[in-house]
């Protein structure tokens, strides 16, 4: 029963902006219980030592320390984490997996990991009493940069392994080597891409209450996760699901390293408070996150790419290294995506890649947005770059003659994505999509403009970049909806929220079904007491998976009030329309319920509910993907470059996107802002710089540059909705497109804007230093006339 | 962090020699040294204050050995120093030579540091180790000064 659309595609304000915007919305931190003591954990200062000795005598002394806990003291409980997302049934996959411990117990395998949890009265006497701890440690070489972790196996983050090799992984189809054996030129490159940290503005954060009466655990957790956080914790606990809560209010930005699970701090204080039955907070701070929270980024790729003299892809090579710091809890989702990416909108029928995972001491890799894409999309657009030079192609054009054809879907690629399912696009129409960029960008008119710009003495260039992005993966998500006594509408998901607007485009999916306002919708998520079952919020797919779910409840509420409204009102389903939070015959629309008095109905206090039926409006449904969908888009930007400080003015930048159905372009266009954002500063600002010895160098917001407003241009955004088939509602994911290409778009813009220097741009991040450095070793540009753009190498 | 150099006292090396082994006159001269203590041949305990951009005044308790001693011509330091802000751990090699009416001291060094200030304070080390190594030589210089003049 299709319902009349009022909400979907509609710039609905957000629901949950009135909370937020008043300060409001409770905040893990908020959590204020009475008797909760305060944590600070003694945290490693060596990347790489064997721990020998751990003195805590004196920090149990000190007044108002509680408990300060060791490895020694957990007994049982010390167990390594969980191996978080096993590897895809890949032929030939070699993986060792190495997790974590809440607390060190041999050695130290990165600066930050936890050796000691105090517990106090106050955050105060906790760090305090983190100085009365004597830590020896015998130091080791760490292992720090990917290449020399390799060729030096006698230094080994884990030694029960033969090597520093964390996993080892072939993907490919067609035939390569013959695809390069008949090529008419091959542009090989090394690029690299360096770590960054999520910088969320909210850190992480953990209350614990153990209530020994109730015999119930309630956790507060920063988590994009608390399902999973809830069956695993009890689970180690020895506890049943049902007495452990866990509760992720709002929380201010995930970006992916709040799904890792479990962190060392989510092991430990939950028991720690059935230990000493009293409530425990830990609140992350600003230098702790550098170390504590998981970071992405770390890639070494040796890449080529074999075309025909005019700009057909035959073949793709690229052999890489992944960084996945001291753990590898997380699997191989991130150098899978990154395999996966690569192969973008493009069609490429020969493809070899290759991956080597390596274990170095720096903190533990799990995604953050873009979560491995950013890399694939680099190496191949770049590589487009440099073979259209290399041909004197067009950009635009050598594009263009690769794309995947719009009656081409669904397209199978034969290797297997992160969800371990075969990477299968289920719709796209690329083509207009990087039409409509180059339009907005101006990118016929720009040499123009350009030539003019550079006889006036400045360097002003342009990046054109398509990408595509694996979203909305399963296993599942669910919804409940209930029409409440009062007539308004309640919706609890499993997902958690992370400002992404869940409480706005899930109460629009539901509004929409059943024919209410969109404010008269309640949306609760991230709450394991108001639903149960899910996973949580990663890979692009909480609009797509849970959105569908809320769809799909909607759907079964909608079934019972018109069957419901039907034999009270005594006519056929058919004749009955959902509006104005009423259901009434259409053509005598006196006759009449308002949903508040068939809630009543349905719930008798008299009378029988009959067999088959159920007493209330409220159904439970889900929403497994067999496979996710695949979003696509083209990012373009125009920027000012002066050659002679390297300082970069970015003067415009537009993303025209395909996320399918949309549901609120408002939201949308702000996950593409934020994700731009967050592209921008990895590509020129974000870097975390270790030493030889795997000290991180700039852990505080005065070294490690972010984006500031003054840094991010106005975003430029059109879309395009081509619907996912492979669900109903047709929505595919958008939560990570505005940072993947970004970097490959910038490089393309500062070499366009440089052309007279001849600069290549291999590496991201490009900061303001690496790009004086590359003009400075460049040869002086010659003065001449810019060439006027050639007609014919245009289409 | 490599802090190398040279550096030429007003005086003659055996009294160089003296000062540089005395634990109170170091104590003296090194900025933020509030203890230096004799505590075994040539071994040194003490405490020690230092700031780098945001991390001020951080007490490090240091242990000093000296090493390779060949009077009055060269020797060398080990100095490890751990506080609630990470630890360092340096070497150093001192050569003295005669130079003129003066001693010219040759001095290189290597310095690793540890934990929270290395992660906010590298960036800032080197000027800070430059600018301690300077104010320590001029100190020692005016020392000397005093010595010499005094007949010490």
């Amino acid at each position: 029963v299709p319902a009349p659309t009022r909400y979907l595609n509609a710039r609905v304000l957000r629901n949950e902006d009135a909370r937020l915007l008043t300060g409001r919305a409770p905040f893990v931190d908020d959590v204020q219980l009475p008797g909760m003591l305060h944590v600070a954990f003694v945290r490693s200062e060596y990347a790489h030592a064997r721990l020998t000795n751990v003195d805590v005598s004196a920090a149990r002394q000190r007044p108002g320390v509680v408990a300060v806990y060791t490895a020694a003291d957990l007994g049982d409980y010390d167990t390594p984490a969980p191996l978080l997302v096993p590897p895809p049934p890949i032929k030939d996959l070699a993986f060792n997996p190495c997790t974590h411990r809440a607390l060190v117990t041999d050695k130290v395998r990165y600066v930050g990991e936890p050796i000691a949890m105090i517990v106090a009265e106050s955050r105060y006497i906790a760090e305090d009493a983190i100085r009365d701890v004597i830590v020896e440690v015998e130091p080791l070489d760490a292992v720090v940069d990917l290449e020399a972790a390799l060729q030096n196996a006698s230094v080994r983050v884990h030694e029960q392994l033969p090597s520093n090799v964390a996993a080892h992984v072939v993907q490919g189809k067609g035939d390569y080597a013959a695809a390069r054996a008949r090529a008419d030129v091959i542009v090989t490159r090394r690029f690299l891409y360096d770590r960054g940290a999520s910088a969320a503005i909210e850190n992480r954060a953990i209350v614990a209450s153990w209530d020994p009466q109730a015999e119930e655990l309630t956790i507060w957790d920063t988590t994009q996760a608390p399902i999973p956080i809830r069956n695993g914790l009890a689970a180690r606990l020895g506890l049943s699901p049902a007495q452990v809560r866990v509760v992720a209010p709002f929380v201010g930005g995930g970006f992916g390293p709040k799904i890792m699970m479990f962190y060392p701090e989510e092991m430990i204080l939950p028991w720690a408070s059935i230990r000493l039955a009293r409530p425990i907070k830990w609140t992350e701070d600003r230098q702790e996150n550098f170390y504590a929270t998981t970071q992405e980024r770390g890639q070494v790729h040796e890449a080529e790419m074999a075309l025909t003299r005019d700009g057909k892809i035959l073949g793709v090579r690229d052999h890489f290294l992944f960084d996945t710091g001291a753990y590898d809890p997380y699997g191989l989702t991130i150098p899978i995506n990154t395999q996966c990416t690569l192969l973008g909108p493009y069609d490429i029928a020969n493809y070899d890649s290759q991956f080597t995972a390596v274990f170095t001491n720096k903190p533990i890799v799990t995604p953050v947005r873009g979560a491995g894409r950013q890399h694939g999309v680099f190496v191949s657009e770049r590589l487009l770059d440099l073979a259209a030079k290399e041909l004197g192609i067009d950009r635009v054009d050598i594009r263009k003659r690769n794309l995947i054809g719009p009656d081409r879907f669904p397209v199978n690629h034969e290797i297997m994505f992160q969800d371990s399912a075969p990477l299968i696009y289920d719709s796209g129409n690329y083509l207009p999509t990087l039409e409509r960029a180059a339009e907005m960008i101006g990118f016929d008119d720009f040499p123009v403009e350009q030539a003019a710009g550079r006889a006036g003495g400045t360097h002003v260039g342009i990046g054109i970049c398509c990408y595509v992005e694996g979203t909305g993966i399963g296993p599942y998500e669910g919804a409940r909806v209930t029409v409440e006594p009062s007539g308004s509408i309640r919706v609890a998901t499993g997902v958690g929220t992370q400002g992404q607007g869940h409480y706005t485009v899930f109460a629009q999916i539901v509004a929409d079904v059943l024919g209410v306002e969109v404010t008269a919708v309640k949306v609760t998520t991230g709450d394991t007491r108001e639903f149960g079952w899910g996973t949580g919020t990663f890979a692009s797919r909480g609009a797509v998976v849970a959105g569908n779910a809320c769809h799909a409840a909607a759907t079964s509420v909608r079934l019972k009030i018109l069957s419901l409204a039907a034999s009270l009102l005594n006519v056929s389903q058919d004749v009955l329309e959902l509006a104005d939070g009423r259901v009434f015959v259409r053509d005598s629309p006196e006759r009449a319920f308002t949903l508040a008095e068939l809630a009543g109905r349905a719930n008798p206090l008299r009378g029988a509910v009959r067999p088959g039926t159920e007493p209330g409006l409220e159904s439970t449904a889900y929403f497994g993907p067999d496979r996710g969908s695949t979003a696509s888009g083209v990012h373009a930007i125009k920027v000012d470059v002066d050659p002679e400080t390297a300082m970069v003015k970015i003067l415009r930048y537009v993303v025209v996107h395909d996320c399918g159905t949309i549901i609120n372009p408002l939201l949308v266009e702000g996950q593409i802002h934020g994700g731009v954002a967050h592209g921008i500063g990895n590509a020129f600002y974000e870097q975390l710089v270790y030493d030889e010895q795997g000290q991180l160098l700039n852990a505080s917001f005065m070294d490690y540059l972010l984006p500031t407003a003054t840094d991010v241009p106005p975003i430029e955004t059109d879309h395009r909705e081509t619907p996912s088939p492979f669900n109903p509602v047709g929505l595919k994911g958008v939560g990570e497109a505005g940072c993947i290409p970004t970097g490959a778009v910038f490089a393309q813009a500062l070499e366009d804007a440089l052309s007279d220097y001849g600069i290549e741009i291999t590496e991201i991040p490009m900061s303001p230093n690496a790009l004086f450095d590359l003009i400075s070793a460049a040869a002086k540009p010659v003065p001449r006339a810019p060439e006027p753009p050639s007609p014919e190498s245009r289409s | 962090m490599n802090l190398n150099g040279t550096y030429t006292f007003n005086g003659p090396r055996s009294k160089v020699w003296d000062l540089l082994q005395d634990p109170e006159i170091l104590a003296k001269a090194l900025p933020g040294t509030e203890r230096l203590a004799r505590t075994g041949n040539d071994r040194y305990e003490g405490v020690m204050k230092v700031s780098v951009g945001p991390v001020t005044a951080a007490k490090f308790d240091i242990v000093v050995l000296l090493g390779d001693k060949v009077e009055p011509e060269r020797f060398t330091m080990q100095i490890d120093g751990k506080g609630a802000v990470g630890y360092t751990k340096g070497s150093a090699s001192i050569a003295l030579a005669d130079h003129g009416d003066g001693t010219e001291m040759t001095y290189s060094s290597s310095v690793q540091v540890g934990g929270k200030i290395a992660a906010v304070g590298q960036r800032l080390l080197e000027s800070v180790g430059r600018m301690m190594m300077k104010q320590a030589l001029e100190a020692l210089q005016r020392e000397l000064k005093a010595r010499l003049q005094t007949g010490a």
